[in-house]
């Protein structure tokens, strides 16, 4: 009869649901054991951090008083602590930990931290995947605004899409940071200018002189959403080539600007690079021209050429930086050579 | 504390030999963590299947049901309160297991975990969510003061609307955190952040002219008021959801809201008329945006959505209160019939 099949059936449910029950007691008695092991661990390692500290400062308080031999010793102390911070670094990568202060601003106190590197990769991956769908989008959204629409309603949405994809790209880089990623100086500050860019951008009320930049905006964003996917496209690939011969760490990101290893293949992309550099530069000035308008009245005018301002040198510099340290290392080996 | 180069060397070698130690725990670590993440995928698939399983066998229940008295039904209806016993006690299991993120944690974070493993961590997320919101309330009530008293720049207007938008943003985020880890908040509660958001945005991007010197004072005021009403529904809520915790008689993860819900009669009843007055300020605001849209000068799209937000805002709030009135009333007849 059906009832009692419905019966058996229940039975061995239950059954199954007593297995379960036991696993579920093991599962949380090793739970608490991986968590008293992650807070040893933790505090291990800042005991260690906290007793380099001391010994670098005893180091340099020495230094002052050595001889040459000794001063050989201590340098070489000093380079071992440094790889230790490294391994310190690396070895936090897996451990849970108390947030930076933009993340505990935005999510509070909850861990971020992936502990298997399978899904750190995956997280990585993830990350490249959002900003080439996003810079698709937003190159799309910036024809649609320079070729068919025409209103301030377009716009704005285009600016908040702007501001939120910022915001986004920082709240993901801050946790790729806390998960052992090597991101670096300018080219996380640069999203935070940028959101404060399109910020502003989204203030600025109609009139003669928003219209008067509207086109310029727009076209540079077009060129902006090509120039990283470009980025991307080439990255990547030489990205895997090196990771593959072990050359890379396997969370390097692609970014949007150039770093030493690209100069293995893609030193074509320097000019698309500068190039953009140059228009951001020139959006400036003509900016700050329009803020010396008669009709000028808006504050967002001269803030965002002071913006775009920043946004030029710290790119301009940051990339002549590494053209630089390659001129430099191509003239080592040239007088190594002879 | 100056040392010579012998204490130096004496203190490197004491350090090297804790290194080893910690390279030693850290292994022993990361074996352990592969281990439980083994385990926990297991135990993860097991759920799953169980999970399926009380589906079918809920659908064979139902079907078995069919055409039986109430004497023979007894046994099915015996397996079904368990069932539904059951998916209860999975909820519970599963706040301690890893899981996907909803759409809107996906979007922003990507596939970062954020299940937090234990009851403590709970309940300290949580108070961290609180004490967010008080510190951003204060802050957003001086700003309102600032620019209704005492600056009047656009740039500080501005200034104020995207602490608004950041602050809902960031609310919405953290609450969708506290949902993954077993917070109940519903419904509206919940869409009125992201409301708030999108009004706040909008206000942002009204232009400096005759129409927003007209509103402005009318919003500051409001905005104001806003902020003291949370500030005072914190402080009461908080106390009153302590003393309800210790009861036993709520949930650890019940939070504070910017509404009425049905424990507050409990003590919290003369906070109605606050939160009818705010309200009604609401509706106000939706009315006298909708006359000034009305207005020949009015260009401004924005002037009509935020009309149409306030509108929203007031229903949505007004209407989730008078439930829970009604729901009292109704809990009260229901009693004094009894005793009749």
């Amino acid at each position: 009869m059906a009832l009692e099949k419905c019966q058996t059936e229940w039975d061995e449910i239950e059954k199954e649901y007593q297995q379960l029950q036991e696993t579920h007691k093991v599962y949380r008695q090793k739970l608490d054991e991986l968590t008293s092991l992650q807070a040893i661990c933790s505090s291990a390692i800042s005991k260690q951090r906290k007793g380099l500290k001391d010994l670098k400062h005893s180091l340099h308080k020495c230094a002052l008083t050595s001889d040459e031999k000794q001063s050989e010793q201590l340098k070489d102390i000093e380079s071992q602590i440094k790889d230790k911070q490294h391994v310190f670094f690396d070895m936090e990568a897996y451990l849970p930990k108390k947030n930076g202060l933009y993340l505990n601003l935005v999510l509070g106190n909850v861990n971020v931290t992936l502990l298997s590197n399978q899904a750190k990769f995956a997280y990585k991956d993830e990350y490249e995947k959002f900003k080439l769908y996003l810079t698709i989008i937003l190159m799309f959204g910036a024809m649609a605004c320079l070729f068919f629409f025409n209103y301030r309603v377009t716009d704005e949405i285009f600016n908040f899409l702007l501001v939120w994809y910022y915001c986004t790209l920082t709240i993901r880089e801050s946790i790729l940071m806390s998960n052992g990623s090597r991101i670096k100086g300018w080219w996380v500050l640069h999203h935070y200018v940028s959101t404060f860019l399109s910020g502003v951008m989204l203030t600025w009320p109609e009139g003669s002189m928003y219209q008067m930049f509207r086109s310029q905006f727009l076209a540079f964003s077009i060129y902006q959403s090509f120039l990283q996917f470009l980025q991307y496209y080439y990255q990547s690939g030489c990205l895997y080539r090196l990771r593959a011969l072990g050359e890379r760490n396997q969370l390097d990101l692609t970014v949007e600007g150039f770093q030493s290893w690209m100069w293995r293949g893609l030193t074509f992309l320097l000019p698309f690079l500068f190039f953009g550099h140059f228009w951001q530069l020139y959006n400036a000035i003509t900016l700050f021209t329009l803020a010396n308008h008669e009709d000028c009245k808006e504050w967002q005018v001269f803030m965002l050429g002071l913006t775009f301002m920043v946004l030029f040198l710290g790119n301009f510099l940051t990339t002549l930086k590494v053209v630089h340290q390659k001129i430099q290392k191509n003239k080592e080996k040239l007088q190594k050579a002879e | 504390m100056s040392s010579g180069i012998p204490d130096v060397l004496k203190e490197w070698e004491v350090l090297e030999k804790e290194f080893y130690t910690v390279q030693e725990t850290h292994r022993l670590y990361m074996q352990k963590l592969d281990e439980v993440s083994k385990l926990q995928k297991r135990f993860s698939s097991s759920i799953s299947q169980q999970k399926k399983s009380l589906k079918d066998i809920s659908r064979s229940v139902q079907k078995c049901r069919k055409g039986l008295s109430e004497e023979e039904a007894k046994p099915l209806d015996d397996i079904r309160s368990q069932i539904r016993e059951r998916q209860n006690i999975f909820y519970e299991m599963e706040a301690f297991l890893p899981k996907k993120n909803g759409l809107y944690l996906s979007l922003v974070l990507g596939s970062v975990n954020l299940n937090l493993l234990n009851k403590q961590s709970k309940t300290a997320y949580k108070d961290e969510y609180e004490r967010f919101k008080l510190y951003v309330t204060v802050i957003l009530l001086v700003l309102a003061f600032l620019c209704r008293f005492i600056v009047s720049y656009r740039f500080v207007d501005a200034v104020l609307n995207f602490l608004l938008v950041w602050f809902y943003c960031t609310l919405t985020l953290r609450e969708s955190v506290l949902i993954s880890n077993g917070s109940r908040i519903k419904g509206w509660w919940v869409a009125h952040h992201y409301i708030s958001t999108f009004l706040s945005g909008v206000m942002l991007t009204w232009p400096e002219g005759k129409l927003y010197h007209m509103f402005r004072n009318q919003f500051l005021a409001y905005s104001m008021y806003q902020s003291f009403l949370q500030l005072l529904q914190y402080y009461y809520q908080s106390g009153c959801l302590y003393r309800l915790k210790a009861l036993g008689e709520r949930h650890n993860l019940d939070l504070t809201v910017e509404g009425f819900q049905s424990w507050m009669w409990r003590g919290l009843t003369f906070l109605l008329p606050f939160l009818f007055f705010g309200h009604f300020w609401q509706l106000f605001n939706g009315i006298s945006l909708y006359l000034m849209s009305q207005l020949p000068e009015c260009v401004e799209w924005q002037v009509s959505m935020c009309g149409h937000c306030f509108l929203v805002l007031f229903m949505g709030n007004f209407f989730t209160t008078l439930a829970v009135v009604r729901h009292k009333m109704h809990q009260k007849n229901q009693a004094k019939a009894k005793t009749q």
